[in-house]
């Protein structure tokens, strides 16, 4: 099944990386990006979005922020916060939202767990 | 230079600004807690950038400097000078990096040390274990006049003659030889190429690689591995980027181009087939005329869009200021800061990375010479701290940059005096000066208006040195002095440095051109004005004593027969020199690109240029300065 993927991240450079790993990974998924959480925000209320990962350290709102904006208007989808700095505070928070967290650099393998699970929490969800 | 790196750069360089800016507000204001974030930030997300395109070395520089911010951020560390200047060399040392990767497309290899050396500067690592290669594997070469391609070339040799499991061949040790140096004297290297052609005609050596490689390694480690110089200097000059990153838009606007100048060129071609068809002429010479002017306006077109292709933000030139403007504030105890604006405004390659120089002096300048002390401001009810705004704006062809400061402005009486004592103008020349003009003066070659020299603003180095930078980009200088206000140093310098207007003349039998840009009026002299002074010729025009240059005579050509009637005479002007330039004839204005001199004809004296005409003649385009001194 092919879902839609919200990647917000203020470096286009980050956004490119994970869009080459969704490439490998789910290249029949539909990706939309978003360089802030506002941004991030007007897209979700404008279109059908299944899956977002999320920058932690944004300029404006924060990715903890935003994640729980994303909770609040979508209670089901599955969120990721990735973060470089792998703090207790924010996995705590992470985790307290109900999204995964991370780690930065974002490695292939790691993105690949987090679709999976995705993937059966929305199939799960929509049985 | 694929696009990843492209992009790592575009944001990197962003972020270095971002992250300056911040730091030096939070030097002012070290409370700001929106600056603090920002900048740990901006440290944060280079950190990631360089953690995607695994710039290892880079990320680990950048964690040090990360550490120490989140530190501030949670109170535990305080927010220093030496905090802020340890992050901006961070800065200075990632920039560096950066120009390296854009002239080479991927991080240097070699970056361990230097951050190795700023992770220790952090105090997260002890000192840094440098490991010590084994030096016998390749050289240490990196110099500046030896290219990477020179540099591979030499190493194959290298790797050719000690390879040891080969038969050892004279012929093989031979062109081994000759081609290190042959690529060596291209490199303008002749000292060490003949110590290597000496080997080559030994008896006996040829036979003999190992001592053929012993020598080119000699040379290797030796004379070309000292002629780099301290390796971890930052290169001022900023001629590292020989690559250049092009907008996708460019490219396509080309692409597009190329497709429209095919379409012209097929109904050329059916024009063709018309009139050998026999049709009319009349008809024949409309469709051409037609089509001559599609084509007049696409080669336009294709014009402004390779210009279009060198260009680049003066960001690139205005990021480096903020931190030198703070070692001159430290080492001059005078308060200030710096206001960029205009980061985007866009000019010639060439153009942005020749202005480092020019505006580093005349910066140097402004709060040397232009501000005051900060007692002095105070006393003159101005705020302690001076400001200095670098700013650039496009203005139809030209490209605007302006240092303006809001010190006391230049002290025109004083620069008189000077002017008078240095026998840069007499008397009576600098008595009948209006202030304006006067100011100029400190152009003028060996003017110099600092009491004590300073190291900052140095010796030797007149604002005449800036003039000259920005006129061989063929630019000029203005200055505007308001007392007790400021000064402002205007360069107005060309978008482009290939296009150039100007006007053919006829000399000896040949055309030249001259650029437009130095002309001030064509006259025409009756032989009776023109006097001789000594072995020279000069007349009078409106009061004013101008030398009279014959132009075939100053080129070297056979001297004209005896003249007769006017004298065609083109006034010109280049580094404040005034000379009237006699010509057979005066010709047509016209928009050339133009060529440097290369091969035999490099470096000939007077010649600027030279581009082709419509009828395959070379027009050579005069180098004025040259021929005015």
């Amino acid at each position: 099944m092919a879902y839609r993927i919200l990647i917000v991240d203020d470096s286009k450079l980050a956004r490119m990386a994970v869009a080459k790993a969704m490439n490998n990974l789910r290249p029949d998924w539909t990706r939309v990006e978003a360089g802030d959480a506002a941004e991030a925000l007007a897209l979700v209320r404008q279109q059908e979005i299944d899956v977002a990962l999320l920058d932690f350290n944004m300029p404006g709102r924060d990715g903890l922020g935003l994640a729980g904006d994303l909770r609040a208007l979508r209670p089901d989808m599955p969120l990721a916060v990735i973060s470089a700095n792998v703090q207790h505070e924010i996995v705590t928070r992470a985790q307290e939202i109900g999204a995964q967290f991370l780690p930065k650099p974002l490695t292939e393998q790691a993105l690949a767990a987090f679709l999976q699970d995705a993937e059966q929490r929305i199939g799960a969800a929509g049985e | 230079m694929n696009e990843f790196i492209e992009q790592f750069l575009v944001e990197c360089r962003e972020l270095v600004e971002q992250g300056t800016g911040d730091l030096l507000a939070l030097e002012e204001r070290p409370a700001d807690r929106e600056r603090l974030d920002s900048a740990f930030r901006a440290f944060h997300t280079l950190k990631g950038a360089a953690g995607i395109i695994e710039f290892q070395a880079m990320a680990e520089a950048l964690h040090g400097a990360e550490d120490v911010l989140s530190s501030a951020r949670s109170g535990l560390a305080a927010i220093t000078p030496a905090l802020i200047s340890d992050c901006l060399t961070c800065l200075d040392q990632v920039v560096q990096w950066l120009d390296v990767i854009e002239a080479t497309g991927e991080p240097p290899a070699d970056a361990g040390p230097a951050a190795a050396a700023l992770v220790a500067r952090f105090g997260r690592a002890p000192a840094p274990s440098v490991p010590v290669e084994a030096t016998e594997a390749a050289p240490a070469m990196e110099d500046a006049d030896l290219d990477a391609a020179s540099i591979d070339l030499l190493t194959a040799q290298l790797a050719l003659l000690a390879d040891g499991s080969a038969e050892p061949s004279p012929g093989r040790t031979g062109s081994a030889l000759q081609v290190a140096a042959n690529v060596l004297a291209s490199a303008g290297r002749a000292g060490e190429a003949q110590r290597l052609t000496q080997l080559l005609v030994q008896p006996g050596a040829l036979r003999d690689p190992e001592a053929a490689a012993a020598a080119l390694r000699s040379l290797l480690a030796g004379p070309l591995a000292l002629a780099e110089g301290p390796a971890a200097a930052p290169r001022e000059t900023g001629d590292v980027a020989r690559g250049l990153r092009v907008d996708i838009e460019r490219i396509d606007a080309l692409v597009n181009l190329t497709g429209e100048l095919t379409v012209a060129k097929n109904a050329l071609a059916h024009v063709a087939a018309l009139a050998r068809e026999g049709a009319e002429p009349a008809a024949v010479a409309a469709i051409l005329k037609d089509q001559h002017a599609v084509l007049d306006r696409l080669v336009g077109e294709l014009q402004r869009s390779v210009l279009n292709i060198r260009v680049l933000p003066l960001r690139q030139v205005f990021q480096r200021f903020p931190r030198l403007i703070r070692e001159m504030v430290v080492s001059l105890g005078k308060p200030a800061r710096l206001v960029t604006e205009g980061e985007a405004t866009e000019a010639d390659k060439a153009i942005v990375e020749a202005l480092f120089e020019p505006l580093l002096h005349v910066i140097r300048n402004a709060l040397d010479h232009g501000v005051e002390t900060a007692a002095a401001r105070s006393a003159a009810g101005k705020p302690p701290s001076a400001t200095i705004r670098l700013s650039s704006h496009r203005d139809g062809e030209h490209v605007i940059v302006e240092v303006a400061d809001d010190g006391a402005g230049v002290d025109v009486a004083r620069v008189r005096q000077v002017a008078e004592r240095r026998g840069v103008a007499d008397a009576e020349t600098l008595a009948a000066m209006s202030d304006a003009e006067a100011v100029e003066l400190i152009f003028a070659p060996g003017f110099s208006t600092a009491e004590t020299v300073t190291s900052v603003s140095g010796r030797g180095v007149g604002m005449d040195a800036v003039r000259s930078a920005v006129e061989r980009l063929s630019g000029r200088v203005e200055i505007e002095s308001r007392p007790g206000e400021g000064t402002t140093v205007r360069f107005v310098l060309p978008f482009t440095v290939m296009m150039s207007r100007v006007m053919t003349v006829e000399a000896g039998g040949q055309l030249f051109g001259i650029p437009m840009d130095s002309i001030v009026e064509t006259v025409r002299i009756g032989r009776d004005r023109i006097v001789g002074v000594g072995a020279a010729e000069a007349f009078v025009l409106r009061d004013r004593t101008i030398p009279l240059i014959d132009l075939a005579a100053a080129l070297g050509h056979a001297g004209t027969a005896a003249r007769s009637g006017e004298a065609n005479v083109v006034i010109a002007t280049a580094a404040g020199q005034v000379g009237g330039l006699e010509v057979d004839r005066l010709g047509e204005r016209m928009d050339v690109m133009l060529k440097p001199m290369e091969g035999l004809l490099a470096g000939t004296p007077c010649v600027a240029g030279a581009t082709l005409l419509g009828d395959g003649r070379v027009l050579v385009v005069l180098d004025l300065q040259a021929l005015l001194q």
